[in-house]
């Protein structure tokens, strides 16, 4: 059974079909792109699936549990986390808050607790640090564990919001151009870093995203939207190879 | 235990702020009683010593819906009344009963913390799931509302029971030897006054804490998330509503404490004192002391509660100088250039006194 199953999904922004029928399914622990123009409903389809907007139409299925039209908090406690076109980061919370605010459900203690200094507390947040500089290190960031995230530079607030979804530990990561305002050298840095993320914490990742070095370099499948719908399906290479898609890229 | 070596090994920013705040606020208390029981202090002083608690609780209390949840209430003397009032009434009743108020004014300041939280968690569970600027606008009402509710109340008991009315205190019927508990607009007389400053200055102490603690821990981290980013927040699964509840029935309940502290503290208590006038004023030392400064809060309420006695004096500039004082203390603590720009100066001069490099000193920026 696939992880993610999209069946007929759409939505109607006032007569605009922002996305109209699509279907698309993801295996456990691949890695997937969904690319297309601009304004083709890419990141209103991150906004379906995680329950930003509610579907006009379709359903979608998490692990074999039925998410349509839930709330963005309960999607998340099922185990879809995201990242922003636009970040969107705790800009006055340090690079570490930031983590750990990310881990708030999975690591408890009550607010009493905190206020009164319980032992719990002690315990729950050295547990809490520990993870969140393991996180931190995975994307190079525990030297700036301090620093306001507002403070840092562009493609480390991208990096940032990656470990801050990761810390929800998801079952799915939504990524949002994760590469955007990035140079060659840290978009190469950062594929390597998705797949040491998918290989090491057993993710699965769907991806949106224009840069396509980053595309071919590390997705294993693909789908092409285009005005809403789903133009082309399948495996990178063949994808990238289809005429349809280029005119789709290259025309108007 | 180890919580401690944790502290002791490295000690967090936030960890250094709020003792800074502690030890000063301990600092002034301690340097104030000296000054009292020397003699060296005016009545006038004196007379102020609680409501500096008194307003300072108020402010820090409602700086964390201000300036940690991030979202606007007018209502804050609509608490402190709930407070003072629900306070003064239960040590009215049980002034014959418990005679040590040792033991009688902790539960009036709780009992007043409680009843105010009762009413910020009613408010709370309708306004807080809307998005903009509602909070700020039934809290303001609800202020209103509650004062006038107290000012029309007539509360009276005798050896049949308590008599409640809305109109008058005729309508009570009470029998000769009966006891008026709230007499409407003229409000309550002769509740104890338990109100003292070594009392104030520790709920003072322990609001701080529990401030600081709240804000650096789980709960806090999540509503400082809510604050900054509300679909963020919603996106890595935090439960707004929740979170936004409990801080404003923190900031309600706190609210409460310094209206009970208050109430004990005068001969008669009116509704009126909790107007409109009052929930601007704590909101002014909220603005003017920083937005999400504890620290600011306090100093801002104290120095700003002295202001206007200490200028009477000189009745003629008063308002003039109370001004000047208040757009000096808003450029200080709200505009980041400024504050940018004095820091590095700051710097630079103490770089140039203990002689070193301009450069390093730069690093204060
Ligand atoms: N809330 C909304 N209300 C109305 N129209 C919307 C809304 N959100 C998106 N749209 C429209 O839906 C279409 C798809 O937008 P979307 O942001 O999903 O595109 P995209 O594929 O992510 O593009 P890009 O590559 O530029 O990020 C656009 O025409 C956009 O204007
Ligand atoms: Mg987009």
């Amino acid at each position: 059974m696939a992880l993610l199953e999209v069946k007929n999904l759409g939505i109607t922004f006032g007569g605009l079909h922002a996305v109209d029928g699509f279907s698309m399914s993801i295996e456990k622990g691949e890695l997937y792109g969904l690319i297309g123009p601009n304004g083709a409903g890419k990141t209103t389809c991150f906004n379906l699936l995680t329950g930003v907007y509610k579907p006009t139409m379709g359903t979608i299925y998490l692990d074999g549990e039925n998410i349509t039209g839930k709330s963005t908090i309960d999607i998340n406690k099922a185990g879809i986390a995201r990242t922003f076109q636009n970040i969107r980061l705790f800009s006055n919370l340090s690079v570490i808050d930031n983590v750990k605010a990310g881990l708030t459900n999975n690591y408890r203690y009550s607010t009493a607790t905190g206020v009164f200094r319980l032992p719990k507390f002690f315990k729950t947040e050295k547990l809490m640090n520990e993870k969140a500089h393991e996180l931190l290190k995975v994307f190079g960031l525990d030297e700036e564990s301090s620093t306001m995230a507002a403070n840092l530079p562009y493609g480390k607030q991208r990096k940032l919001e990656i470990a801050r979804a990761l810390a929800t530990d998801p079952k799915l990561l939504l990524l949002d151009e994760p590469a955007a305002g990035m140079n060659p050298n840290e978009t190469a840095e950062l594929m390597n870093t998705i797949r040491f993320v998918r290989d090491e914490f057993d993710m699965t990742v769907l991806l949106i995203e224009h840069d396509m070095s980053l595309v071919s370099g590390i997705c294993e499948r693909l789908s092409v939207l285009n005005f809403g719908q789903l133009l082309c399906q399948g495996k990178t290479s063949d994808v990238l190879s289809d005429p349809e898609v280029i005119t789709a890229y290259l025309g108007e | 235990m180890k919580g401690q070596i944790d502290l002791k090994r490295k000690i967090s920013p936030a960890t250094r702020g709020s003792f800074i705040t502690y030890g000063m606020v301990t600092a002034a208390f301690i340097v104030t009683q000296i000054l009292v029981s020397t003699g060296r202090v005016s009545n006038m002083f004196q007379g102020l010593l609680v409501p500096f608690c008194v307003y300072s609780i108020a402010a820090v209390s409602l700086n964390l819906t201000v300036g940690i949840l991030g979202e606007l209430s007018l209502g804050q003397a609509g608490f402190m009344c709930v407070g003072a009032y629900t306070g003064a009434i239960f040590s009215l009743m049980t002034k014959d009963a418990i005679t040590s108020a040792w033991v009688r004014f902790p539960l009036a300041l709780l009992i007043g913390g409680l009843a105010a939280a009762i009413f910020g968690v009613l408010i709370g569970i309708p306004v807080l799931r809307l998005r903009g600027d509602y909070l700020a606008i039934v809290t303001l009402a609800f202020g209103e509302i509650i004062k006038n509710v107290f000012a029309a109340l007539y509360i009276g008991t005798d050896s049949r029971g308590v008599h409640v009315s809305l109109t008058s205190q005729g309508d009570l019927g009470l029998e000769p030897d009966g006891k008026m508990i709230i007499n409407g607009a003229l409000g309550i007389s002769g509740a104890p006054k338990d109100s003292t400053f070594v009392i104030g200055f520790v709920v003072l102490l322990l609001t701080l804490i529990v401030m600081y603690n709240f804000i650096n821990s789980r709960t806090g981290r999540a509503v400082m998330s809510i604050r900054d980013n509300r679909i963020a927040a919603e996106s890595i699964g935090l439960n707004i509503t929740k979170y936004k509840l409990i801080t404003f029935g923190l900031t309600a309940f706190l609210g409460g404490v310094a209206g009970s502290l208050f109430s004990h503290n005068l001969a008669v208590l009116q509704a009126s004192k909790f107007d409109y006038n009052l929930s601007i004023l704590i909101l002014v030392f909220v603005v003017l002391g920083g937005i999400g400064s504890m620290r600011g809060s306090v100093i801002a309420a104290v120095v700003l509660t002295l202001l206007p006695e200490v200028l009477r004096s000189i009745n003629n500039y008063r308002m003039l100088i109370y001004s000047v004082v208040l757009i000096v203390m808003m450029i200080f603590t709200s505009n980041a250039t400024i504050r940018g720009f004095f820091a590095a100066n700051f710097a630079k001069l103490k770089g140039v006194i203990i002689k070193n490099k301009p450069d390093t000193a730069k690093e204060g920026v």
